[in-house]
């Protein structure tokens, strides 16, 4: 990062200050102190303290082999999402694709971020299980397995790799075309062109959505609780295991501990790593955008066949959900019914009001924490910059189970008494979720030269007013991307919150699971099918928004989320 | 900012002001955890609040989730009752000193298995386990259904068996258990068998009925369930078979127990005096909820009663497991989960 022009002023401006304070104060409330609470838990036993039960726990060998299954998923996770996002984000931004084929990329590639977590897991199970309708009944393979490392990978990268497309497509989209257009023009093969600028300054997104990917891997329970079987133990289900099935709370959040470990390590690195160079590329002195064919006709068909390819099995996995839907009851009784979404419009409706509420709060606030942290750590000077970067870090990278079950040990109690609210689930929300809009803004700043703030503070605009006027414009597609992630987690989470719901405040999310576990399919898959429709509403609204909001020289934007 | 536009605005001071009210109750109210699934909950409690004017606000969890939670509660109890849930859990509730003892009246009447000593909880219902087959699967591999434990152990069944990881699931434990009172408690056959049994285990699921809906799609041909788990399986008109072990087989005890410090004790006193009684385990039939009662004085359904005659099924002995369990589950994690 450009640190040459850090001015003393900076750090003095009262509206920085402000901010500053106030985030410290949230952090301070909602990451560090329910962890420390936890931490204390941990470790003291009946007043005393006791670290016996936690060594153990620890090097025990089944756990250590677990850790080590963790990070090897986790990293392959980082490794495929990352890549599969880049097709998709390169595709959008550089095969200029008609705008009615750029909005269905956009929806298909939403959907596996909208799926509530159980539901793709079994369909994966349906689809390539000892019976599945893909591997016995289409391929007539008999006796595969599907549990195992195999299709928890699937499954995750599916899922997960929306969250790298959200990433990196602002960033490709606000890699000046000019930059591509002179070096083709300079007699550089397109294929250099690409290598050598359009990946390099594509750097601080693809380590950022790796970083993104690699922790919520390494923090998911719910898919390898499905698919990872005897033989794939992963140290986040492990945890879950310690806690709901051996009734052991300090085991298990000492083993979720440990993941902050490897967590935190990617994120340093990543951070050093592209902290060493220099990315700037909208520096206002650009002219309007020249049109610039970055890829051979060819490349440009390579690249849509990838991207169709996947396309086509999430929308499989949909219509499977959506048929389970509309059928009494899947895999027995395939008679058509809309019974299922007439029980949840009379049984589930407080459930749905209660995460419409919710996560309409969680949204906005998400989105703008996300920004404000994103752009105070990346372009302004003040004392604790680092810490305040990792400490934003911590509850998204820890597995949710333990943020649920340490927000409920330090919120139960007085002084402060919040569980049984709706704040304490916007809350864990907002710091959990928020990450992806303070990665999507750190990625995007990096980007922009500060000569441009520099002009509007020298022609006497304060700090507020140049962030107002100048710099959010300019970010405005990564406070959509961290808002429109925020929504959909708050209306898709689980891990967490099954720990926060209470008698006052239910979730979706929590009626899914249960739906599952009474058998009830049928139920679960309509109530899986209206969050996919709300989340399509609320995020097509969204972008309405943003196109009203477009800034020149900002991301172009031209659909759904992110731009 | 005024980014935000002006009705947006008001929507959300409305939703704040509205949020802010919300948690207006009635005087009589009662707040539960349920461990048992809010399709059978539900009822039973708008049966309790007719019978007693009591009204009932629930949330349902799994058990472990459930007492996760009364558990980190502990100084500051949210709610006044635990509700359903095995045996189990309550023992283990117990070592962490969750709950209040208390002997409902109908407790002098219930077998010593169905109570505890000091009535820190009290039994409701009791749920034998079963062998529950896929008839697709058992057709394509010329099977009857099994009846006996050593059926399970064909060749046919190779990685096609679900049933539950004891680590996690009180199912598991009956389950092993059971296997040890069949052998006589010789541990060595009862290993033995659970060991040439692991090469037909396709999963060992979290939770005890995890396998049910794979073996109800066919994903697995069969499995070791609760009576409740399988037959609801089976009402949701999935092909499955349901039988029993001619050697017999472990049932468990479900059971209701007052939290600590809880903040209407009489209220939640109540709800255990009529869930422990007839007034409530007769209204089992009238709900298809397959829980055999537990009360001497209220007859099995006959449905559910026909399903089970024949059935050889004894009740697991809760000193033996009590003094084993910790020990029998380990060994069953060395010597048979990683083998």
């Amino acid at each position: 990062m450009n640190a040459t022009a850090a001015r003393p002023a900076f750090g003095r401006d009262p509206a920085v200050t402000a901010a500053v304070i106030v985030l410290w104060l949230l952090l301070a409330l909602f990451v560090v102190y329910p962890l420390a609470m936890l931490f204390v838990r941990i470790v003291v036993d009946k007043g005393a303290l006791d670290l016996s039960g936690i060594v153990k726990i620890l090097t025990d060998r089944h756990q250590v082999r677990a850790f080590w299954n963790s990070l090897l998923l986790a990293f392959l996770v980082g490794i495929a999402g990352t890549l599969i996002g880049f097709l998709f984000a390169f595709t959008a931004a550089r095969t200029r694709l008609p705008r009615a084929a750029l909005t269905l990329l956009d929806a298909s590639v939403l959907l596996p971020l909208v799926s509530p977590p159980f539901t793709t897991a079994i369909a994966m199970i349906f689809s390539f299980g000892p019976r599945g309708l893909i591997t016995y009944d289409l391929l007539g393979i008999k006796g595969v397995t599907v549990y195992g490392l195999t299709s928890t990978l699937c499954s995750e990268v599916l899922t997960y790799f929306p969250i790298a497309y959200l990433t990196l497509r602002p960033i490709l989209a606000a890699i000046d075309s000019n930059v591509e257009g002179m070096a083709f023009s300079l007699g550089a093969s397109r294929w250099r062109v690409f290598r050598t600028v359009t990946l390099p300054l594509a750097v601080p997104g693809l380590a950022n959505a790796f970083l993104l990917l690699f922790a919520a891997s390494l923090a998911d329970f719910a898919t390898p609780l499905i698919l990872g079987g005897n033989q794939f133990p992963v140290l986040p289900t492990q945890a879950f295991l310690q806690i709901t099935g051996m009734f052991d709370l300090r085991g298990g959040a000492a083993l979720s501990l440990v993941l902050l470990v490897p967590a935190m390590i990617v994120f340093l690195l990543q951070r050093y790593w592209v902290s060493r160079r220099y990315y700037v590329t909208i520096t206002g002195k650009g002219a309007g955008q020249t049109p610039f064919d970055s890829v051979s006709p060819w490349v440009r068909r390579a690249l849509l066949t990838a991207c169709v390819a996947t396309v086509v099995v999430v929308v499989y996995f949909y219509a499977l959900l959506f048929y389970a839907s509309i059928v009494v009851a899947f895999g027995a009784n395939h008679a058509l019914t809309l019974q299922h979404y007439r029980v949840i419009f009379t049984e589930g409706l407080k459930a749905i009001r209660d995460t419409l509420i919710i996560a309409g709060f969680a949204m906005p606030l998400g989105g703008l924490y996300g920004v404000l942290l994103g752009y105070l750590v990346t372009k302004k000077q003040f004392v604790g910059r680092r810490t305040m970067e990792v400490v934003s870090m911590v509850n998204y990278a820890l597995p949710g189970t333990i943020v649920g079950i340490a927000y409920l040990i330090a919120f139960n109690d007085p002084p402060i008494e919040l569980t049984g609210t709706a704040l304490v689930i916007i809350a864990c929300y907002v710091f959990r979720y928020g990450p992806t809009g303070i990665r999507a803004t750190v990625a995007l700043l990096s980007q922009i030269d500060r000569s441009i703030e520099e002009a509007s503070q020298g022609l006497g605009a304060g700090s507020g007013t140049t962030f107002r006027r100048v710099t959010l414009p300019l970010i405005m597609p990564a406070f959509f991307a961290g808002l429109g992630v925020v929504f959909i987690r708050s209306m898709t989470a689980i891990s967490a919150t099954i720990f926060l719901v209470s008698i006052s405040w239910t979730l979706i999310t929590v009626k899914i699971l249960e739906n599952m576990t009474e058998l009830a399919l049928g139920p679960a898959a309509a109530f899986s099918v209206l969050v996919v429709a709300i989340v399509f509403v609320v995020i097509g609204a969204v972008g309405w928004l943003l196109r009203s909001f477009r800034a020149p020289g900002a991301a172009r934007v031209t659909s759904l989320l992110g731009g | 900012m005024n980014v935000i536009p002006r009705w947006l605005r008001r929507t959300i001071s409305a939703m704040l002001v509205g949020a802010a009210t919300l948690p207006a109750f009635a005087a009589e109210t009662l707040n539960v955890y349920s461990i048992w699934p809010e399709n059978w909950a539900r009822p039973m409690f708008e049966e309790f609040e007719k019978a007693t004017g009591v009204k009932v606000n629930f949330v349902r969890f799994s058990s472990g989730e459930a007492l996760a939670r009364v558990i980190a509660e502990k100084n500051n109890p949210r709610v006044d009752v635990l509700f359903g849930g095995p045996v189990e859990t309550f023992a283990a509730g117990i070592s962490e000193g969750v709950f209040e003892p208390y002997k409902p009246p109908s407790a002098a009447k219930l077998p010593p298995r169905f109570r505890q000593a000091d009535g820190q909880w009290t039994a409701i219902a009791d749920d034998p386990l079963v062998f529950m087959t896929n008839n697709k699967f058992l057709k394509d591999n010329n099977l009857a259904a099994p009846a006996s434990w050593s059926d399970l152990l064909a060749p046919a069944y190779k990685n096609s068996l679900q049933m539950a990881d004891a680590r996690t699931s009180g199912t598991a434990v009956t389950r092993i258990f059971s296997v040890l009172e069949v052998n006589g408690r010789d541990e060595g056959k009862a290993f033995a068998y659970m060991k040439q049994l692991r090469p037909n285990v396709q999963l060992y699921t979290k939770s005890g009925g995890g396998g049910t809906l794979p073996v109800g799609l066919g994903q697995a041909g069969g499995g070791i369930f609760f009576i409740v788990d399988a037959l609801d399986t089976k009402a949701k008109g999935y092909d499955v078979t349901i039988s029993f072990p001619k050697e017999g087989i472990g049932t468990a005890a479900e059971a209701i127990a007052l939290i600590k410090g809880a903040k209407n004790p009489e209220l939640g006193k109540k709800l255990i005096d009529w869930a422990t009684s007839p007034a409530m385990q007769n209204l089992f039939a009238k709900y298809k909820i397959n829980f055999v009662p537990a009360h001497p004085d209220v007859a099995v359904e006959p449905s559910l009663a026909a399903v089970l005659k024949g059935a050889k099924i004894f009740a697991i002995d809760a000193d033996y497991a009590g003094a084993n369990r910790k020990r029998i589950v380990d060994r069953w994690v060395a010597e048979v989960l990683n083998q």
